[in-house]
């Protein structure tokens, strides 16, 4: 037997609007939850976006003393033209490091008044052949015991630093999302065995009248899902205000030259977008199957 | 029409409610079932339309084995017997004419069909005038006109009964047996729980005793005792 659409909808609207406050704070947490869950995706794919930035050309610091002598420098230099590791490097001088220094603090000329050239270091900027982290890491460490060296400053530490630090909000994000998406897989199960429960006297007319179980059944199933879809679309809205704002924030010109890379393409907000409502589907069938096959007695 | 073949049904392993009941009734039939309150007649009458499954034995409605019908085909056997209830249950918040069609919509019937279909059988149950009334605008014996017109406005071929007349003043009960008496003469086999003596006595129409969920009398014709 065919469902009449024109009944299902008027049901499940009236469903809806009897546990219209209940329905409600299901919405609003199988949203923040889809949020929750959307967010980790998003954030996932910013890290990857901005470490894959840095994968290509990776590189390490070898920071020298102002007053390395020298022998000191050319046994670095030694080293870096013949370690296998090394594709290429760039020397800079300190006047060139004067001119970065300048470039980057030009909005405090008090600074500027007292650093001079020959305080400054020079350094060695390093492309590795292999740009692993591991690899860059192991290389890097070769230089930091070298005598006239100041300091080996490496990309990948601040990397695995952004990448710890993503890991650990993304997986709050899961956790607390997963927490609340099975409370509102719950609170969806609560409210239509709420709604089987107030329409107890029309069920019973229409099993006795010979209503087939879907027929029963599909306006409340049809009540989750309203209530997930409209969760979703909340969660989307949020997830586009975190991409607009916090993600794109982040990636401005003026910030830290690692998080420029820190974006979302359409692409990932899309599929992330997908994923969320896919999600809030799987939610709320899990929450009304449960619901209709277990208070549900046809 | 209906046939039980050495039906027994057993509640929580040992409520024998029916025991070993076999019974015949052809369509076209109006059966009383009569007997004590617990002797087995609304079990009788559940097990007709599968709301209960025996134990042991088995049932034909319209020449099926109902026991063997899958879950999903139990609604198109109910769509054959209308119901009607002691307590009448109407849905409170609906008018006498969306009770009688919500138990068409509910099977898919069309628009156009419930259009039809309403009207007709409320002018048969005499409620023409009250189409718009809700069921707490009605009497008692109104109120069973729309439990008997929601019964039948699909025009199912078996009408069960149970108890139609247990809430209803002795004057008011003849009408509604009035109605059910006509409905029983256009061909509808008619199945009645009662303990109304006067209504079986009166009618003198077949009647099957049941006492302690066993059949001891069946009787053609019969009276209450």
């Amino acid at each position: 037997m065919a469902l009449n659409p024109r009944y299902v909808l008027r049901e499940t609207g009236q469903n809806l609007w009897r546990n219209v406050l209940s329905s409600a704070a299901a919405v609003i947490t199988i949203g923040v939850s889809l949020w929750l869950f959307g967010g980790f995706f998003l954030f996932n794919f910013a890290v990857d976006n901005a470490t894959a930035r840095w994968q290509g050309g990776i590189e390490f610091v070898v920071w020298m003393q102002p007053e390395a002598t020298p022998e000191q420098d050319a046994n670095v230099r030694e080293s870096l033209d013949t370690s296998p590791s090394i594709r290429s490097w760039i020397y800079v001088d300190q006047e060139q490091t004067f001119e970065e220094f300048q470039e980057i603090f030009a909005d405090t000329p008090e600074l500027l008044d007292i650093v001079t050239p020959e305080i400054l270091p020079p350094s060695y900027r390093v492309v590795p052949t292999n740009p692993d982290a591991d690899v860059v890491a192991e290389l890097a460490s070769q230089f930091v015991e070298r005598p006239g060296v100041q300091e080996v400053v490496s990309a990948d530490k601040t990397i695995r630093d952004i990448q710890s630090l993503a890991d650990k909000v993304t997986r709050v994000f899961l956790i607390g999302s997963v927490i609340l998406l099975t409370a509102a897989a719950l609170l969806i199960l609560t409210n239509v065995v709420s709604a089987i429960r107030s329409r107890g006297a029309e069920i019973e007319i229409m099993k006795v009248v010979g209503a087939t179980n879907w027929f029963i059944r599909v306006p409340f199933m049809l009540e989750g899902l309203v209530q997930a879809v409209l969760g979703a679309m909340g969660a989307w809205i949020g997830l586009r205000i975190l991409d607009n704002t916090v993600i794109q924030g982040l990636s401005q010109p003026d910030s830290l030259q690692l998080m420029q890379g820190f974006r979302v393409d359409q692409s990932e907000f899309l599929s992330t977008s997908l994923l969320v409502l896919v999600i809030a589907v799987v939610v709320s069938g899990i929450g009304s199957a449960v619901a209709v096959t277990r208070y549900l007695d046809v | 029409m209906i046939k039980l073949n050495n039906v027994t049904k057993v509640y929580k392993d040992t409520i024998v409610a029916v025991r070993d009941a076999t019974v015949d009734i052809a369509k076209g039939e109006f059966v009383f079932l009569v007997g004590p309150s617990g002797s087995g007649k609304s079990t009788f009458i559940r097990l007709l339309n599968r709301e209960e499954a025996p134990e042991h034995g088995t049932i034909y409605v319209a020449g099926k084995d109902i026991g063997k019908l899958g879950a999903w085909s139990v609604p198109y056997l109910r769509r054959n017997i209308g119901f009607i209830f002691q307590d009448f249950k109407l849905l409170p918040k609906k008018t006498v004419a969306e009770n009688v069609a919500f138990a068409l919509e509910v099977i898919g019937k069309p628009r156009h069909v419930v259009r039809k279909q309403v009207p007709a059988i409320v002018e048969l149950v005499g409620l023409s005038a009250k189409l718009d009334s809700f069921p707490h605008e009605l009497s008692g014996g109104e109120q069973q006109r729309v439990s008997v017109a929601r019964a039948f406005v699909n025009r199912p071929p078996i009408l069960l009964a149970d108890e139609p007349t247990g809430n209803l003043d002795p004057q008011t009960s003849v009408g509604i047996m009035k109605l059910l008496d006509r409905i029983n003469r256009i061909g509808t086999t008619v199945v009645m729980a009662t303990h109304d003596r006067s209504i079986v006595d009166t009618m003198r129409r077949r009647v099957i005793e049941l006492d302690h969920g066993m059949i001891v009398r069946d009787q053609a014709r019969g009276v209450y005792e």
